[in-house]
């Protein structure tokens, strides 16, 4: 039983004050990943599962144990650090052998876990070799192999891709991902800053904001029904577009007009009482299309980037401000300077107001 | 046209001239500034070992090849004081380092108040050593100083006597007042090598199930091995030669039993006024030294190496 339980926890740094009372019960299995803007706190609360960082307040159980004051070797955990961590004047088999050779584990059976580990990852070759001799990618494997050979219950990553190069990073994501079908019923809580690591990883991802969780569920779950703006805007790549308008019809499809002077249709319902109601209306960049006649707004295309396979326009927001951004798939070089007018399909219109999705009430 | 093939060979000579020795005329000042300041006067020292130089003997100043050296091998008091060197210098750099190393640990761990300890704890390497050797001196005096007779209620001494006038006690009297003035500079430099281990290592190491000697000993002590040899190494030759504190507590005495070498050396050369045999004892003990160093630099290597 590898289930994890936060129970209001807290965490302050002398009167600074971190988390404020999170509360997430994490399942045997699962792969669960932190995101959120830097300074939320999501590696503190990495640091705190892993009893690295004392907790202000709350309960944290591992197992149904209550581990506050458990200390971090005997937690049945293993981390793997952003910087590796490797001990720089030992072997990879000897970094690999550390933890086993302190619980005083019978020489045969460390043998076996370090080359069981060493096979996984493709270490085999380089097992006497110092960490100083690997590149980024091979020294990441070994700190992920020093933790697969104490064969904990919950495995802690700290933003474990970031010192890596592009191409590598997807390789060891990949790794990653391989790593967790080959141990379904180990958990693993994953801290990242990488929209692509969280999207694929997970089985469920938590958005933590400064106050605390934000939204915790599956990534096509927050993608599609994020539950408030900063969720809207946090997950999806450029961030979704506000767009801010007056609620003009309501029902099981509401209309709003947009103060730029377009309407929108959207599918979320709304009742009676929401009429005039100011809201905000979401829009991600790839949900625009470019439309004759009617949209939700028209705008000069005001920078082009051509990606290839897609293109984000940079659009003059009716009535100024921050750029309305749209991602066109193919290629069209002929947009710049050119005013154009966008829509959206109405089931991928999203209503806010005072920030919260009125998806949720 | 013979004019003009001189002169076209001509430059090009000068030029070439000029080409060769520019380097030698670049580094010309600095060669002469430490061939002036160094060589010169090791060439001289060194060659008074192989001279009769008596300051008031007007008739000294001749060649007297290997006498000196002969003398030296006949001369107890010498080996008295290379005994003493190497238990003045072992005893002292042991006792620095092991003191200098725990003040590091202790200033390594965060607490309040923590920069006005770190320099109030340097404090006494800015003492001029003399300064420190006299106040030690009155320390172990015991009509005004404390010591003896708190060492006496410790039951240490079994009387509160200046343990400086104990043949067998004198010597603790100046590695006392050296370990005291020494500890800052083995803390700041390990405080310095302790700082720069990561700490998210110690953290892996936690995680790992290590203790805190498992930990000072796998993460700790090696990332401090390559300061620790070379302060070792650089404190044993400055202390070897540190006659300062000898010279004002002792002054080598009593009967020589704090005599050390560069004591010694500083006895014939400037209270014997003898600089020839005095010259002498440098050279043994600057070869000593040489080969010490030498090991030292041979054994990092080879650990470097292995690392």
């Amino acid at each position: 039983m590898a289930s994890i339980d936060i129970q209001s926890i807290r965490k302050s740094f002398g009167a600074f004050p971190v988390l404020h009372g999170v509360d997430l019960t994490i399942q045997d299995g699962e792969f669960i990943v932190l995101v959120g803007p830097s300074g939320c706190g999501k590696s503190t609360l990495l640091r705190m599962i892993a009893g690295l960082e004392r907790i202000s307040g709350g309960d944290l159980l591992i197992g149904g144990q209550r581990m506050n004051d458990v200390p971090p070797a005997q937690r049945g955990i293993a981390m793997v650090f952003q910087s590796y961590a490797l001990y720089p004047h030992m072997t990879v088999r000897q970094n690999m052998e550390f933890a086993l050779q302190i619980a005083r584990m019978p020489k045969a059976e460390i043998d076996k876990a370090v080359e069981n580990a060493a096979r996984i990852l493709q270490l085999t070759p380089y097992l006497d070799r110092l960490p100083k001799a690997l590149s980024g990618g091979q020294r990441q494997r070994v700190a992920i192999g020093r933790a697969i050979v104490r064969d904990p219950k919950v495995f802690l990553f700290d933003e474990p891709l970031s010192n890596l190069d592009a191409a590598l990073r997807v390789a060891t994501r990949i790794e990653i991902a391989q790593l967790k079908e080959a141990m379904p019923d180990r958990t693993m809580i994953y801290v990242t800053h990488d929209q692509v690591e969280a999207m694929t990883l997970a089985s469920r991802i938590v958005v933590l904001a400064r106050k605390g969780i934000a939204q915790v569920g599956t990534p096509l779950e927050l993608y599609e029904r994020p539950v408030d703006e900063f969720v809207a805007q946090f997950i999806g790549s450029p961030a979704m577009n506000l767009l801010a308008g007056e609620i003009i019809a309501t029902g099981a499809e509401t209309v709003v007009r947009l103060d730029g002077g377009g309407t929108a249709r959207s599918a979320v319902p709304t009742q009676t009482s929401d009429m005039g109601r100011k809201v905000n209306i979401g829009v991600r960049p790839e949900d625009l299309l470019a439309v004759s006649g009617d949209g939700l707004f028209s705008g000069e295309v005001q920078i082009v980037e051509a990606l290839g396979e897609v293109t984000q326009l940079y659009v003059a927001r009716p009535g100024g401000g921050a750029h309305i951004i749209a991602k066109l798939p193919g290629i069209h070089p002929d947009l710049r300077h050119k005013t154009v007018t966008f829509g959206a399909d109405p089931a991928k219109v999203h209503l806010f107001a005072d920030g919260r999705s009125l998806l949720y009430r | 046209m013979t004019l003009a093939a001189h002169s076209h060979a001509a430059k090009p000579l000068r030029k070439r001239i000029a080409d060769a020795s520019e380097p030698y005329l670049y580094s010309a000042p600095a060669l002469i500034l430490i061939i002036g300041v160094m060589l010169v006067p090791l060439v001289l020292g060194i060659s008074y070992a192989f001279r009769d130089i008596q300051l008031l003997n007007p008739f000294s100043g001749g060649f007297i090849g290997l006498d000196h050296f002969r003398a030296l091998g006949q001369d107890q008091a010498f080996f008295r004081a290379l005994r003493n060197t190497l238990w003045w210098t072992g005893a002292s750099v042991f006792l620095q380092f092991i003191f200098g190393l725990i003040l590091a640990l202790l200033l390594d761990k965060p607490f309040a108040g923590r920069g006005l300890v770190q320099a109030l704890v340097f404090l006494p390497w800015a003492v001029p050593s003399f300064l420190a050797g006299l106040n030690w001196a009155w320390l172990f005096n015991p009509v005004i100083g404390p010591l003896p007779h708190w060492l006496h209620a410790l039951g240490l001494l079994d009387a509160p006597n200046n343990i400086l006038s104990d043949p067998q006690l004198a010597m603790w009297g100046p590695i006392a007042a050296n370990v005291w003035w020494g500890i800052p500079f083995f803390a700041i430099t390990l405080l310095a090598a302790l700082q720069a281990i990561p700490r998210d290592l110690y953290e892996a190491a936690s995680i790992d199930g290590a203790g805190p000697v498992q930990r000072f000993l796998s993460i700790t002590l090696p990332f401090l091995a390559p300061t620790i040899a070379i302060t070792i190494l650089l404190r044993t030759v400055w202390i070897s030669n540190f006659a300062d504190l000898i010279v004002v507590m002792t002054n080598g005495g009593p009967a020589d039993r704090t005599q050390i070498v560069a004591s010694y050396i500083f006895t014939q050369a400037f209270k014997r006024l003898d600089f020839g045999y005095a010259s002498a004892i440098a050279l043994v003990l600057l070869v000593l030294l040489l080969v010490y160093s030498l090991l030292i630099v041979l054994l990092r290597q080879t650990m470097l190496n292995k690392g």
